[in-house]
């Protein structure tokens, strides 16, 4: 009995610790973002509250939660209220089962830092990134604009097909490592010595288009389209529950996303111990946010693709490549 | 520009037994009675060549039997030569070209809208800027220039406190009519029947529209069926304000049309206004104006890089663009003391000499704008994305080009090198070297790339003002005092008592033009800027027809984006480039 409290405090911990951070690093990332935008794009970003402007992610916070928020008269009030919920929910969930770094162990418990290390890790992980697409498709149903609707159809569009691609592109590194569990994919990496990336390459690739797409990020975001959709499927929403969107889509997802190609291709915490008990974390870290800043950068770079586009090609170009690279390995394998 | 030349007026004499042709050295003028009109038209476009529909507009006669003449004006791309066909709208009606020109049909509404003219044949005449159900024809001559004061509008004191006597501040408490949301909501529906799905707005307001526009799009999913445009929510009645105003007054007005392109609208302006007065302007004055309008251009396509980019979701290329936008601002503002609506030109020269170090300031932007060009051309023009984004969307044929009345890039893009600078050379184009860039296909990419040419070659003219300008003295001057119509420069009217004295004069009542009629037209960045002066005599136009290159460019929106998608409209749009105070004026 005394065993199930202690692990369930142990796991309470983590829980708060893993949504301090992330939702702190969330607010934090606009802060980077704008910084680096504005650097991209010949200008300063925020400077002015705090310095270097950090206090900035702190005041846009309170300003987004005294601000008035109006609701659509004819809105769809509970679906427009879930709609929030569920597209913050997915997207913390995401981190439950992503790894931070190995086993240790804290006066004779031994702790994984992870939320919950279970086998099917992997299949949690596109359970809960199919979730987040009714957030999208509630927010546009129950905002009654035409805005939203046809905003949140074409994310659905782009949803289901990456969906498909995504999980076709892990597939490989599944088959290598044998297991689901995101901790055995990463120690299988450590314990053979090379990154996966080395054998995936191309799925490596395939997963970054999809983070994009899943993250609604340029070239795919045409979602939000501000030009032709004025911000798409939150354009009804306001105050903090607009700021929830655009904090779960572009930053927390964008974050997950990464974490995750890390643990699957890029050896998860393994790195040279520089420094001492910490090096795995920022090793995790590190590598984590390179690829979240690949992202901000490519936002700030290029146009954005078509609806019809997109979806033709991930049906079209990604969809036979990612087949084409599952079976190859599934034959190399066999034959090794 | 030449005017349709003797041979050919002579052939029309010999075949049209009734059509009576003027001619003067301003411009020809051919007369044909309301019953032959169809045919002779369809015999200049068919057998003479004058296939490119320029503009259409009416005068209001109230003393003459049938009130209304119908003024048609149409170019001859191979001859390089334009014509100006009238007719009297025996009845108050005139037949419909819509058979012969598409763009008529915009034309034919705005006449409708201003003068109630009925088109006998058109498919859908419905108002162009004014909404459904007002009762007035705006540019009739008997309708007054503040408008019918006849709908009461309080203020928010009044609906808070009630009317008090005497009113609490001095204004006036019946107003001239406004749309209200009910109209408005007639317009919409009159303009649209829905056939599929669902019917999008964009705009009034929209972050897509570039100003206010009102788009209606039926949508099929994301396909677009049919589409419409609702203009007039920027309607100021330019024309009208121009018939009470004096020429060099309407100066100001022409930055407010095209505002983004100030300078270009004026000198299109002053061109016509010189032509008509008769004025020569001094040499320096040309350079002047000419590298003006260059940076002016430059400038405007800059805005257009920005914002269609930025349409398409590249929102660097907007800051990059604004950076060196910033720099011609500050050059234009240092000039002519305003950023973008400058008043910068004079009828007969400029306000102002240059000023100190322009030439330097001009010479640096010169040595740094191409390789600001180069990181455009690297974000952009091989970009796959832009590549997928751009390439065969909206794509206009030649023909379309001559039958819709395109002009200025977006007729280029086509593959149609019509450009004014070349075909009927203003200011000092004809002593500057430069090309004209054209398309193969005519679809949003070419006009792209011709767009990124053309700040090439309008850098090119600059820098052969810049070399002109510097040869030429200091005390050169700028603007031409001689004539008795040209406002003194202010230094002078402070100084000597002739030049108050004209200054005065002119003030008080205005330029004295010759009576006659005045077509001229300018190459602006969004195509070709006319103006079409009715005079008859004395210091005001009796009529001022503003011929807008992105009207005409806009008329062939709703047909090329059938067929698309939402998303193929926004980088259409962003091609075409219309800025809506010259297309409502």
């Amino acid at each position: 009995m005394v065993e199930l409290w202690i692990s369930l405090v142990i796991t309470f911990i983590k829980v708060l610790l893993i949504l301090g951070i992330f939702l702190g690093l969330g607010a934090y990332l606009t802060w980077f973002e704008r910084k680096l935008a504005g650097h991209i794009q010949a200008r300063m970003g925020p400077k002015l509250v705090g310095p270097f402007g950090l206090l900035q992610p702190l005041a846009d916070g309170i300003k987004l939660l005294t601000k008035e928020s109006i609701i659509p008269r004819n809105a769809d009030k509970p679906v427009y209220y879930l709609a929030i919920v569920l597209s913050l929910a997915p997207s913390l969930l995401l981190f439950s089962v992503i790894p931070f770094g190995p086993r240790l162990s804290i006066f004779g418990y031994e702790i994984k830092p992870i939320v919950s290390d279970v086998n099917i890790a992997l299949i949690f992980l596109f359970a809960m990134g199919s979730l987040a697409v009714y957030g999208t498709i509630f927010s546009g149903w129950a905002s009654n604009s035409k805005y939203a609707f046809i905003g949140s159809l074409r994310k659905s569009a782009v949803m289901i097909a990456y969906e498909v691609i995504l999980g076709f592109s892990v597939l490989g590194v599944v088959l290598l490592a044998g297991t689901m569990s995101t901790v055995g994919i990463v120690e299988a990496q450590i314990k053979s010595g090379i990154w996966y990336i080395v054998y995936q390459p191309v799925a490596f690739v395939l997963f970054l288009f999809c983070m994009l797409a899943e993250s609604g990020r340029v070239p795919f975001d045409i979602q939000e389209a501000e030009a032709e959709l004025v911000t798409g499927y939150n354009v009804e929403y306001g105050g903090m529950r607009f700021g929830v969107f655009p904090l779960a889509e572009w930053y927390l997802n964008v974050m997950a996303l990464s974490a995750l190609a890390v643990v699957l291709f890029l050896g998860g915490w393994s790195g040279p111990n520089i420094l001492g008990p910490f090096s795995p974390y920022v090793w995790f870290v590190l590598k984590m946010f390179s690829l979240v800043f690949f992202v901000l950068w490519l936002h700030w770079t290029l146009p954005r693709f078509q609806a019809k586009d997109i979806t033709e090609i991930a049906w079209k170009i990604l969809l036979p490549i990612a087949l084409l690279n599952v079976v190859m390995t599934a034959v190399v394998l066999y034959l090794v | 520009m030449p005017w349709m030349n003797l041979v050919v007026r002579e052939r029309v004499k010999s075949i049209f037994k009734d059509a009576n042709v003027q001619s003067d050295s301003k411009s020809v003028r051919i007369e044909v009675p309301k019953a032959k009109l169809l045919e002779f038209l369809s015999y200049l476009r068919q057998k003479e060549g004058y296939r490119h529909f320029i503009d259409f507009t009416c005068i209001d006669f109230p003393e003459h039997p049938h009130r209304f003449q119908g003024v048609y004006i149409l170019y001859n791309p191979e001859e390089n030569e334009r014509v100006i066909v009238k007719t009297w709208a025996e009845g108050g009606t005139l037949p419909s070209l819509e058979k012969l020109w598409s763009c008529a049909r915009w034309a034919e509404r705005e006449a409708y809208d201003m003068f109630g003219v009925v088109f006998e044949g058109h498919e859908n005449l419905r108002r162009m800027f004014m909404w459904e159900g007002y009762p007035y024809f705006p540019l009739r001559k008997d309708f007054p220039l503040e408008g019918i004061p006849e709908m009461e509008l309080p203020s928010l004191t009044e609906v808070l406190e009630g009317r008090t006597e005497p009113p609490s501040h001095d204004y006036e408490i019946m107003h001239t009519k406004v749309a209200t949301l009910e109209d408005l909501e007639r317009t919409e529906k009159a303009r649209l029947k829905k056939k599929a799905q669902l019917v999008l707005n964009w705009g009034p307001l929209h972050p897509g529209t570039h100003g206010t526009i009102w788009f209606l799009f039926d949508l099929d999913g994301e396909k677009v069926v049919q589409s419409d445009i609702i203009l007039g929510q920027l309607h100021r009645g330019m024309e009208k304000i121009a018939e009470n105003l004096y020429y060099f007054q309407f100066l100001p007005y022409t930055d407010r049309m095209d505002y983004i392109s100030a300078i270009c609208n004026e000198l299109s302006y002053v061109t016509a206004v010189e032509k008509l007065l008769g004025v020569e302007v001094p040499e320096k004055a040309r350079y002047i104006r000419t590298m003006f309008a260059e940076l002016q251009r430059i400038n405007s396509h800059l805005l257009w890089l920005g914002t269609g980019a930025l349409d398409l979701g590249a929102l660097t290329v907007f800051l990059y663009a604004f950076r060196e936008r910033e720099k011609i601002m500050d050059i234009i503002e240092g000039n002519a003391g305003f950023r973008l609506t400058t008043a910068f030109l004079r009828i007969g020269g400029v306000h102002y000499d240059l000023a100190e170090g322009t030439l330097d300031v001009v010479k640096a932007f010169i040595k740094d704008f191409p390789n600001r060009l180069k990181e455009y051309h690297q974000l952009l023009t091989r970009n796959r994305i832009w590549l997928r984004r751009t390439k065969d969307v909206g794509v206009i044929s030649k023909e379309d080009v001559f039958n819709y009345g395109l002009t200025g890039p977006v007729a280029r893009g086509s593959g149609v090198p019509y450009d004014i600078r070349k075909a009927e050379p203003y200011a000092a184009y004809d002593e500057v070297e430069f090309d004209v860039p054209v398309g193969e296909v005519g679809d949003v990419y070419d006009r792209y790339l011709v767009r990124m040419e053309e700040m090439v070659q309008s850098l090119r003219i600059i820098e052969q003002c810049v070399a002109k300008l510097e040869k030429l003295p200091r005390s050169a001057p700028y603007i031409n005092k001689d004539h008795p119509a040209v406002m003194p420069p202010k230094e002078d009217v402070f100084m000597a008592l002739e030049d108050m004295v004209k200054s005065f004069r002119i003030v008080v009542h205005g330029e004295s033009a010759p009576p006659g009629e005045v077509y001229s037209s300018g190459e602006n960045p969004r195509g070709e800027l006319g103006f079409y002066i009715y005079s008859k005599g004395g210091s005001r136009p009796y009529r001022l027809r503003i011929r807008s290159g992105a009207l005409y460019n806009l008329s062939i929106f709703p047909k090329l984006i059938e067929g698309g998608t939402i998303a193929d409209a926004i980088a259409l749009l962003g091609s075409i480039d219309p800025v809506v105070g010259e297309t409502d004026r």
